[in-house]
């Protein structure tokens, strides 16, 4: 590894600090002593700011590390990140709109909140609360995952034979800096860095995708060399692909994958808004239309993701060679970039493995003390106790990330992302249904929140791979067929069915359905509107 | 347009973006390709445009909504 390309990338790491601890003064409000500022940004942001930081949100380090990966091991739908970022568009037109509305005039932070204001039930919005944080801890780790095979390919990762503290030092450097900028700046610290890292990805991508095949003979030529590779594969390895010890490689889903594609594009669409990072990026926003001209804006993110998916075969047609897929792009970057490129590269990837980590880490740090500090610990938290108290859980959040991805195997960690897109679809009947109507009963709701989460979780236990015997993929038979679809959607279709039988059960048996504490109105109000602004000062916000 | 036409139209505009992408079956094929890229590809980018045209198009028939004052006036509450 080159002496110019470690310096180009401490470089921009360093700029990028310098960046994150500058943020707490940017659009600088009276204090950071309140989750509206610290967790929401000030709950201010427009289209431009918006659209980098959703942008930097949703396309993660380990995005453009895993999607790429999955097409140059061969995955047959390993392209449906691009139907899926196609997908979530629309929806997040349609849904979140309301949900920001309802949140502005409720003064609401997570969507726990939400869920206790309208369903008056503290079992249901716990249930939520804890979702959102167990699936966002793993989502955290898999950023470590992303920034250390960046690490690895430029060789700033000491060997095997180093002490454990020497061998991840460049790590712990990283993950000290970023944990450190939260703490001061909130959310207002990965909204200014993800200017710089959307930049320099856009830049990279491009960059690669012009410069690239122009090397390797075109696109024609890459399309047709993978293609021969992946047959020459099956071919050599007919047996083993016949007795299922090894899965047949292609660049496209043949027929029976078709709803395994479609499943796995719209259940991640519907599982992604779910996530509470997402929810605490469209929650900072300004106003509805912010929203509502991202979701028309964000697709050229998508683009770019498809094109780094492409990535992965670009790396095949140069004949990279790695053990470990998720290598192949760092990899294909070190081999065919000059050094001061590649620097640039390796910089953008985990510059973008911090933005999102930061965002997580503080949705998470929210949700906590929102719903579950002060649900359950402190019931008179005041506006700077919450702030503190999410500023140290942040902390713990990522040092818990850390010991998660060095002390557990890596594995573990893709293995409960994988578990965490299923869990989190489980909040979907209670969030999104809840945006429209009062008619679910709130135990109902419960029922199906634990039904769908076992279920899911067995499915997922149950899936063997050639390389694992739990946890091998994200899909599984349709019970009675042969078709297989994403177990997210599964377990999903079992919660609203027992959501709607249990909630005609609780109808019909007069139970108790709360109180809602929202008015129709809430959830079409917009900025200007009474109640709006007004509840932001700490005054106004319901306790 | 009423509110209720202009949300039609919204629906309208958004579904294709929703429901194209899910149909695996038109487009999961080599031929015809373009710049080298398999049809299955190029199809797949080519809809990222369009589904960003259709929500520009939903977008700018929200743009001017008022949330109305009063309850009554709105006959669209369920989907605004």
């Amino acid at each position: 590894m080159s002496g110019v390309a470690v310096g180009i990338f401490v470089f921009l790491f360093l700029l990028v600090t310098v960046l994150g601890f500058a943020a707490a003064r940017w659009r600088r409000a009276k204090d950071l002593e309140s989750l509206d500022e610290w967790g929401l940004g000030g709950r201010g942001f427009g289209t431009f700011i918006a659209w980098f930081l959703i942008g930097g949100d949703i396309y993660t380090a380990y995005t453009f590390i895993a999607v790429p990966a999955t097409l140059y091991a061969g995955s047959a739908v390993g392209f449906f990140a691009v139907p899926y970022t196609i997908v979530v568009y629309p929806l997040i037109f349609l849904f979140l709109p309301r949900l920001w509305s309802v949140s502005h005039r409720h003064g609401y932070v997570t969507p726990a909140d939400f869920v206790e204001g309208r369903y008056d039930s503290r079992p249901l919005a716990t249930a939520v609360a804890l979702t959102g944080i167990l699936a966002t801890m793993p989502y955290i780790a898999l950023q470590l995952v992303g920034m250390e095979v960046v690490l690895q390919v430029m060789g700033l990762q000491a060997g095997a034979d180093q002490p454990w503290v020497v061998q991840h030092l460049p790590l712990f450097i990283a993950f000290g800096v970023l944990a450190a900028y939260t703490y001061s700046s909130g959310l207002r610290a990965p909204a200014l860095i993800a200017f710089v890292k959307d930049t320099l990805i856009y830049l990279v991508i491009i960059v690669a995708v012009l410069y690239l095949p122009s090397q390797l003979g075109g696109w024609g030529h890459i399309f047709d060399t993978v293609t021969a590779g992946f047959t020459d594969f099956n071919t050599q390895n007919a047996d083993a692909i016949a007795a299922g010890d090894a899965a047949p490689k292609a660049i496209m889903p043949p027929e029976p994958l078709h709803w395994a594609y479609a499943s796995l594009a719209l259940g991640s669409a519907l599982a992604l808004f779910m996530y509470p990072h997402s929810i605490t990026g469209v929650l900072s926003t300004r106003s509805r239309s912010v929203i509502r001209r991202n979701a028309s804006l964000l697709p050229a993110y998508s683009f770019l993701l498809g094109l780094l998916a492409l990535l992965g075969f670009v790396a095949i047609a140069a004949g990279v060679k790695v053990a470990n897929p998720q290598q192949a792009v760092p990899q294909l970057f070190e081999n065919e970039f000059p050094p001061w490129f590649a620097g640039i590269a390796f910089a953008a990837i985990v510059i973008g493995a911090l933005v999102p980590a930061a965002i997580m880490s503080i949705a998470a740090a929210n949700l906590w003390t929102r719903n579950i500090y002060r649900a359950f610990i402190n019931r008179d938290a005041t506006h700077a106790q919450e702030a503190k108290q999410a500023k140290i859980v942040s902390l713990l959040v990522k040092f818990g990330a850390l010991v998660f991805v060095l002390a557990l195997s890596k594995d573990f960690a893709i293995n409960l992302q994988l578990l965490g897109g299923v869990w989190i679809l489980q909040t979907f009947p209670a969030i999104v249904a809840g945006l429209y109507t009062r008619w679910f009963h709130r135990w109902a709701l419960f029922a199906g929140w634990a039904a769908g989460m076992a279920w899911g979780t067995w499915l997922a236990y149950g899936v063997a791979s050639p390389v694992q015997a739990h946890f091998g993929g994200p899909l599984v038979n349709f019970p009675g067929t042969e078709t297989k679809v994403y177990i997210a959607f599964l377990a999903f279709g079992l919660n609203l069915l027992v959501a709607i039988v249990g909630t005609v059960g609780l109808r019909a048996a007069h139970v108790s359905a709360g109180i809602d504490h929202t008015r129709p109105d809430d959830y079409t109000a917009d900025l200007g509107d009474t109640g709006v602004e007004a509840e932001l000062s700490p005054e106004g916000a319901p306790r | 347009m009423s509110q209720r036409a202009r949300w039609t139209i919204v629906i309208v505009l958004l579904t294709p973006a929703v429901v194209l992408p899910l149909l695996v079956g038109i487009y999961a094929r080599t031929e015809p390709e373009l710049f080298g890229f398999p049809f299955y590809f190029w199809f797949q980018f080519a809809l990222i445009p369009v589904a960003a045209v259709l929500t520009t198009a939903a977008y700018q028939l929200t743009k001017h909504e008022h949330p109305p004052r009063s309850r009554a006036e709105d006959q669209t509450e369920s989907i605004r």
